[in-house]
């Protein structure tokens, strides 16, 4: 009796300090993340803070990091930038009325009724004043510019049609390599690899001939859409991976219960590999999103079908300066982004699907 | 269980040549039919590009002058020995290969790890915050790049490397590279994930019992079960470190490459005389550099990527 109460007592210390350990290190790791996730932020806030910016502020080098206004005092109906002046009586913030090479005239803002005050020097060499503040001026213009409507709809005809068409024929013929043991398989899945390492710009001329003059599909959607539907070879590879590490018992059990092949893809294979698929389909959607050199090639005179990532491209042919290509480029991120973590979702149920079919 | 071990005695028990043969037949077929989507594709819109590419890399094609163009033989072939340009840029994409590509597998691995641990709280956010640097677009990547690493300018010098007094960054090169590489490491690191939550967590039930702690469990269960994905990652990078196709397309031009390889193919093509003809040539001898190393890679596999029953079939 004595004995097992003292056993007792004994777990509950180990059970306390292996909670105590767990919780030592579930905090540990979730810091951890944290911390490295700044080095992962860093990009985004950039493109955030630039596109707050106004084009002034960007063009003076001494302006602070983050998004500010130049200060300004309004004398006698101008509208004057305040400096930073040096005086004998220490740094000064006056507002600059009349610039000159050797010498300038400034208004103190605390005292306008002094009038003028002379400063001999450069006032190019000055810093200006800023204040905080952030602009939507540049999102603005590129609303005004850009058709987004009519871009995001192209772009989401372009990618549900080919998203359709690569999922259905990557995965059946992966399922085809993964499974099946097909006369010279091996050398053709070998060709199959060998597609991806070849440059598209290579094979560029060839088939432009293909599409462009034999099948007249200048001004389609069809060069961006039809290709999809005969496979992407770098996603079969991902998905014959996938497929061949499913244990072959379950699919063959269907097929000894007479379940077809296709039957057996469908309700055997394919649950199995949630993860997978829709990593596929994220990273075509992705892919179709940023596409444009097929889009340049064969949109480029009809400008009423363009996508979103080909009019991104000439953004700098409208003259957009650098704080507006950020600001365009966030906007371009935002449906990627929420379609991922829409996704995140799926990723979470796979075990529950798995767990039922195992 | 049990079906296994009927499918064992079936296969002692049974040989019935005939039968089996018509099976083996049929699934031939079948297997067959599955990839023709793939196979027509490769010989309606793939076959005739790539054997232009091969005949383009033996004429002096200028995409300015078709009409000059001419039979050249082996020209190309040797010009490419003797291009300093070229053996520097497949040399660098070779060391692109050997030292960048390792750290970014092994951060869209570790990355990987973390984010499958139950652990880890608001998953769904993180994953998708450490994602979003792969996505930024082609328009912004290289205004960010250097806003944020800039010798002097940059946010890192202006506000980690200046208040905490240390010395700036060196230049270019390859620390721009390495950055660049980890903040497209997404796609790899979604890759893994996905691999790590097909694992059944039985598996890792029974080995905690067995009292196997994080370290044996991810090096005896999980690197093993996700080496099919990591297998794949790595040819897929090492492909890309000399040209082809990338993962993610930040929807850069055809001129512009990460790969020093095909820069410099592209820089042929696309600039000065547009020489098709050598770039050709130039992409033919990458293609057999990079195929001698996947067949490498694909003949390791045995001895690290594991895939269930592997005895069932000796094809890699």
């Amino acid at each position: 009796m004595k004995k097992s109460s003292l056993r007792q007592q004994h777990s509950d210390v180990s059970t306390l300090t292996l909670r105590l350990w767990e919780f030592t290190g579930s905090s540990l790791l979730n810091l951890f993340v944290w911390i490295a996730l700044v080095a992962y932020l860093a990009p985004l806030s950039y493109m955030l803070v630039t596109a707050l910016k106004t084009a002034a502020q960007m063009r003076d080098a001494n302006a602070p990091l983050w998004p500010a206004r130049a200060a300004a005092f309004t004398y006698q109906g101008q509208s004057l930038l305040i400096y930073e002046v040096p005086t004998s009586a220490g740094l000064k913030q006056w507002a600059l009325a009349e610039p000159h090479i050797t010498y300038s005239e400034f208004v103190d803002p605390a005292d306008p009724q002094a009038g003028l005050i002379r400063w001999d020097g450069y006032w190019g060499d000055l810093k200006l004043v800023y204040h905080p503040g952030v602009t939507l001026a540049n999102f603005v213009s590129l609303w005004k510019t850009v058709n987004y409507p009519r871009l995001l709809r192209n772009t989401l005809i372009v990618i549900s049609l080919g998203e359709i068409g690569i999922l259905c024929s990557s995965i059946m013929v992966a399922y085809g390599f993964a499974r099946f043991p097909i006369p010279g398989g091996r050398f053709l899945f070998f060709l199959l690899i060998g597609t991806i390492m070849i440059p598209d710009s290579i094979t560029l001329v060839p088939t432009f001939v293909i599409f462009g003059r034999v099948l007249n599909w200048t001004g389609t959607f069809y060069p961006l859409i039809v290709p999809q539907f005969f496979g992407s070879a770098i996603y079969i590879f991902l998905l014959r991976q996938n497929f061949k590490s499913i244990p072959r018992d379950l699919d063959e059990a269907a097929m000894l219960d007479g379940a077809g092949p296709l039957r057996t893809l469908v309700s055997i294979i394919l649950p199995q590999s949630i993860p997978t698929v829709v990593t596929v389909a994220l990273l075509h959607f992705f892919n179709a999103w940023n596409e444009m050199k097929m889009a340049s090639l064969y949109l480029g005179v009809r400008p009423d079908l363009q996508t979103i990532a080909f009019s991104a491209q000439m953004y700098q042919s409208y003259g957009f300066t650098p704080e507006v290509l950020q600001a365009g480029a966030l906007l371009l991120m935002l449906i990627p982004l929420a379609v991922l973590f829409l996704s995140q979702r799926v990723f979470m149920q796979d075990m529950v699907i798995a767990g039922v079919e195992k | 269980m049990e079906l296994h071990i009927t499918r064992r005695t079936n296969r002692i028990r049974s040989p019935r040549p005939r039968k089996r043969n018509s099976l083996n037949r049929y699934m031939r077929g079948v297997g067959f039919l599955f990839i023709l989507p793939w196979l027509l594709g490769f010989v309606l819109l793939k076959a005739f590009p790539i054997l232009a590419a091969l005949g383009f890399s033996f004429t002096n094609f200028r995409m300015l002058q078709p009409d000059q163009t001419q039979f050249i033989g082996i020209q190309n072939y040797i010009t490419f020995f003797r291009d300093p340009r070229a053996g520097s840029s497949l040399f660098r994409s070779i060391t692109y290969f050997v030292t960048t590509v390792p750290i970014e597998m092994v951060v869209a691995l570790g990355l990987a790890a973390l984010f499958s641990s139950e652990r880890l709280r608001a998953t769904r956010i993180l994953r998708t915050l450490y994602f979003m640097p792969s996505i930024i677009p082609a328009i912004a990547i290289s205004i960010v790049v250097s806003g944020l690493l800039n010798p002097n300018s940059g946010w890192l010098n202006q506000l980690i490397l200046k208040p905490l007094d240390l010395p700036s960054l060196p230049g270019r090169g390859n620390f721009f590279q390495i950055v660049l590489a980890l903040w497209t490491v997404g796609p790899g690191f979604l890759i893994m994930l996905s691999a790590m939550l097909n694992v059944p967590k039985e598996i890792y039930e029974a080995a905690r019992v067995d009292g196997a702690g994080p370290a044996a469990r991810f090096f005896s269960i999980t690197f093993p079960m996700i080496s099919p994905a990591v297998f794949f990652s790595l040819v897929i990078n090492m492909i890309s470190s000399f040209g082809g196709v990338a993962l993610l397309d930040r929807g850069l031009p055809y001129s512009r490459s990460l790969s020093p390889m095909e820069s410099y193919i592209s820089s042929q093509l696309f600039t000065g005389s547009y020489n098709l003809g050598y770039a050709s040539a130039l992409a033919w001898m990458m293609f057999i550099v990079v195929m001698v190393i996947t067949l490498a890679l694909f003949y390791s596999t045995r001895y690290w990527v594991h895939f269930p029953e592997e005895d069932d079939n000796e094809e890699i």
